[in-house]
């Protein structure tokens, strides 16, 4: 991140005050959106967004693996976030490191969900193949390419977009087998099951610069934040995550507020991915 | 040390507030009593106690119901060779578990989660000006793990920080409410924790009132979220008057 | 060096502590010359021990054992193994000392201390030499199942004389372990048994219990020990952080309850130790061996 002199500080500082960002952006508009998926050809699903120059692809990949012993009827998802030093000088080593980590535990519990499973983006029941035996394991790698803001949101919406995408074999389970025994599986190369991703929630993260915050900020202005707020939202209004970065304190009314807010940014925001992920999966086709 | 005798152990349970409502347990779609046979919005006695361990700069142990932890302090002092100048001070924070700590985790880690959420509640109520150049360490260990470890740690950190006397803007204090079905319950042990529906977790600092670090996981509903955060913030602030009392004892004890 | 002149260095508060810091060596020899120590006990007198069982619900048995300023807590977790060929009929003890960082300034995370795998060795040979358990007794069924017993202790509170320390809450935690019931299914494995279901067929566990009911191990030959420090003519015993680091001859003495000596260390240092300094290390091992046989003994009554 390049210093910004107190002047371009106050000048940021001062459009978000009068709901005119730099960019000629009100507080709550985003960014133009762009999806594209099936970007990684040997991934089970992968997709590309763009959020002005926020760049991440996220790609899902689907493995044969063991459930847990605590949890038999269920599969296991893993996400794993990688900030690229060609994004940002900064990520280069221990910077980077930090904040994958902080990245992938907020998407992990945006989108995974509550211990019983309520809530939760992806259904772990639905990753089963074989109670206590055979489960599908998905592992969801995010990748950041550029960085101008906003990663959270992004990478959000590019997990959502590749999940649709995501196509898993059908998997047969041979029904003879002893208790001990791991059971004999055929995957089918040819019949595929799709994702059901209407309970996928996005992400939106308001950032607190002064006393307003906005949507979809940029580097520049979250260099200017006091504190930041993601909350993640399904299609039926309910609240699946949320996680505060920043150190200052925020008075609990204000958060509530911005839970509001953030409903209400959903609806538009999962409209248009929505539309713009199946205008992506429809091009892919057509290619 | 751990179970000191004739140390008391002062108990808290928030009330709602405001509002008028049925009692939960009568929801009767749920037929739940807790494990220990709290109410839903009881908190577990709190035990706590400063100066743990003699050869930190400030530690504090914290007993809630089985959690069990330990909070040294040390510093502020050098930071590593290898850090630049800078001229604020650094907080570095360590959560680390025993290998007896619960009954199923088998082996003791250290937690890279918990740690840096550690670090995220406390670096902002530390003031960080007050020791430049230098580095507080926040070292923490679970002996026992019995449900809502993070908020006790966080609990327990910040008297020890205190006990340490590092300035802080406030006392930090955190509370964890979990979602069973349409119940909220304050406090969560660990059989509760394993079935939840959603988990909140809040650090405030209860005399400026205001949030320092929030968690949600699961699916809530806003009158939900607003009554777990209402209930947090009642419970924050009696947990932050026993914390206080704990100090103010600690302090008439050595003046003695 | 001689002696500083006393109306410098006692003129107030702060100088004393300025002395203590700057001449720690001629500070404490100050004291010793006086027969007595900084925090005023005479040179053979060990600090206040006090010991507490059973405060870790989650282990099968478990100890906090405090000597002066110095904490561990101990704690053992009881699990099923198959036993190796050459004992069939014999169970195992790990034993595995840590040193969070939370213990002591020295420590720091992902950099453990040197001390702790030496400490851990030692209470693992003392331990098993010993003879204070009987490794059958943690038999379960000959050649097929016998008791591995996880030993670990957790310094939480490093103010010297650490091995002293994590031997008597090792040993305490033994005192206090609590074998579980335990029974043999169809499939050749062990299972637990809670104790409502054991009431509730009853008929049916009697014939495959192996251990029947919660148990006790017995100890014999209890080992406990002291550890001084050797500084020209002077013994200290069981020595504070400070001490050990300005007086570096430390000598570890292990006795048994029966007055038999289970091991000696002397770990180098400046010192050497003549063969009187020695007997008179072993006489102090010994009364201290007796307060720590009544320490546990009051415990054992309760």
């Amino acid at each position: 991140m390049v210093g910004i002199s107190l002047g371009e500080q106050h000048f940021i500082k001062g459009g978000i005050a009068q709901d005119l960002r730099t960019d000629g952006r009100k507080r709550l508009t985003y960014r133009p959106i762009y999806v594209e998926t099936g970007v990684i050809a040997h991934a089970n699903g992968s997709a590309r967004v763009k959020i002005g120059g926020t760049d991440v692809i996220a790609s899902v990949k689907a493995e044969i693996g063991r459930p847990s012993s605590l949890q038999p009827d269920k599969g296991k998802v893993a996400v794993f976030i990688d900030c690229s030093p060609t994004a940002e000088p900064t990520f280069g080593g221990r910077g980077g490191e930090e904040l994958s980590s902080e990245l992938a535990l907020a998407l992990q519990r945006c989108l995974l969900g509550g211990k019983s499973g309520a809530g939760a983006g992806i259904n772990l029941s639905s990753l089963l193949i074989k109670e206590g035996k055979v489960c599908w394991d998905l592992y969801i790698d995010g990748l950041v390419i550029s960085s101008d803001g906003n990663l959270l949101d992004a990478l959000g919406a590019a997990i959502k977009a590749a999940l649709t995408n995501t196509a898993i074999p059908k998997v047969n389970v041979s029904a003879e087998m002893a208790d001990d025994e791991q059971p004999e599986i055929d995957i089918s190369d040819e019949e595929y099951l799709q994702f059901d991703t209407s309970s996928v929630p996005v992400i939106v993260t308001l950032t607190k610069v002064g006393t307003h915050y906005i949507v979809d900020a940029t580097a520049e202005e979250e260099s200017q934040m006091s504190s930041a707020v993601s909350i993640s939202v399904n299609r039926v209004g309910h609240i699946c995550g949320l996680t505060k970065r920043g150190g200052s304190g925020l008075d609990p009314s204000v958060i509530l507020d911005m839970i509001s807010v953030a409903k209400h940014v959903t609806e538009t925001l999962m409209n248009k991915l929505d539309s713009d992920i199946s205008a992506a999966e429809a091009r892919e086709e057509e290619s | 040390m751990a179970a000191k005798p004739g140390a008391a152990t002062p108990t808290y349970s928030p009330k709602l507030v405001g509002r008028s409502r049925l009692p939960i347990f009568k929801d009767s779609d749920l037929d739940w009593t807790r494990p220990d046979g709290r109410g839903f919005h009881q908190c577990r006695p709190a035990l706590l106690q400063t100066g743990a361990v003699s050869s930190a700069s400030g530690s504090a142990y914290a007993e809630f119901g089985n959690t069990k932890v330990i909070v040294s302090v040390f510093g502020p002092r050098e930071s590593k060779k290898a850090m630049t100048y800078s001229d604020v001070g650094r907080l570095n924070c360590n959560v680390s578990y025993t290998t007896f700590a619960s009954s199923t985790l088998g082996q003791g880690t250290d937690h890279k989660e918990y740690s840096s959420m550690l670090h995220q509640a406390l670096e902002g109520v530390i003031i960080m000006e007050t020791f430049p150049k230098t580095t507080v360490d926040v070292f923490a260990l679970v002996l026992e793990s019995g449900g809502s470890d993070l908020s006790v740690l966080i609990s327990c950190a910040s008297l020890a920080l205190a006990d340490a006397g590092i300035m802080m803007y406030d006392l930090i204090t955190a509370v964890s409410v979990s979602c069973i079905g349409k119940s909220l319950m304050i406090d969560p042990v660990t059989e509760e924790e394993g079935c939840e529906d959603g988990s909140f977790m809040m650090t405030c600092m209860p005399s400026r009132y205001e949030i320092t670090q929030l968690t949600i996981t699961g699916e809530w509903t806003t009158p939900n979220i607003n009554e777990a955060m209402q209930l947090c913030l009642d419970a924050c602030s009696k947990l932050g008057e026993i914390m206080r009392d704990c100090l103010k004892q600690s302090t008439s004890a050595s003046d003695e | 060096m001689g002696l500083p002149d006393s109306s410098q260095d006692l003129t107030s508060e702060m100088e004393v502590d300025a002395f203590r810091r700057i001449f720690p060596l001629r500070f404490f020899e100050r004291h010793l010359s006086e027969s007595l120590r900084p925090d005023a006990r005479p040179l053979d007198k060990a600090r206040d021990t006090i010991v507490n069982l059973g405060l870790v619900s989650t282990a099968d048995g478990s100890a906090l054992a405090k000597i002066g300023s110095t904490t561990m807590l101990a704690a053992i977790r009881m699990e099923v193994m198959t036993p190796s060929t050459e004992s069939p009929d014999e169970g195992c003890i790990a034993v595995e000392f840590h040193m969070p960082p939370i213990c002591s300034p020295i420590v720091r995370p992902g950099r453990p201390a040197e001390a702790a795998p030496v400490i851990s060795k030692r209470l693992s040979d003392t331990i098993l030499s010993s003879g204070m358990i009987d490794l059958k007794e943690l038999c379960l069924v000959s050649g097929k199942a016998a008791w591995m017993g996880y030993l670990d202790i957790y310094c939480l509170d490093a103010d010297g004389a650490l091995f002293d320390a994590a031997l008597l809450s090792a040993v305490a935690a033994f005192s206090n372990l609590q074998i579980p019931v335990v029974a043999l299914n169809d499939n050749g494995r062990i299972v637990a048994i809670s104790d409502e279901k054991e009431q509730d067929n009853a008929s049916i566990i009697e014939e495959e219990a192996v251990n029947k009911e919660k148990r006790k191990l017995t100890l014999k030959n209890i080992p406990f020990s002291l550890t001084c420090i050797l500084h020209k003519n002077y013994i200290l015993a069981d020595p504070t952080t400070e001490e050990e680091s300005i007086m570096d001859t430390l000598v570890t003495v292990v006795l048994d309850s029966s007055d038999q000596m289970v091991s000696f260390y002397k770990s180098g240092g400046e010192a050497l130790a003549y063969s009187s300094s020695i007997k008179s290390c072993v006489e102090l091992a010994r009364k201290r061996a007796k307060e720590l046989k009544e320490i546990l003994g009051e415990m054992d009554v309760d």
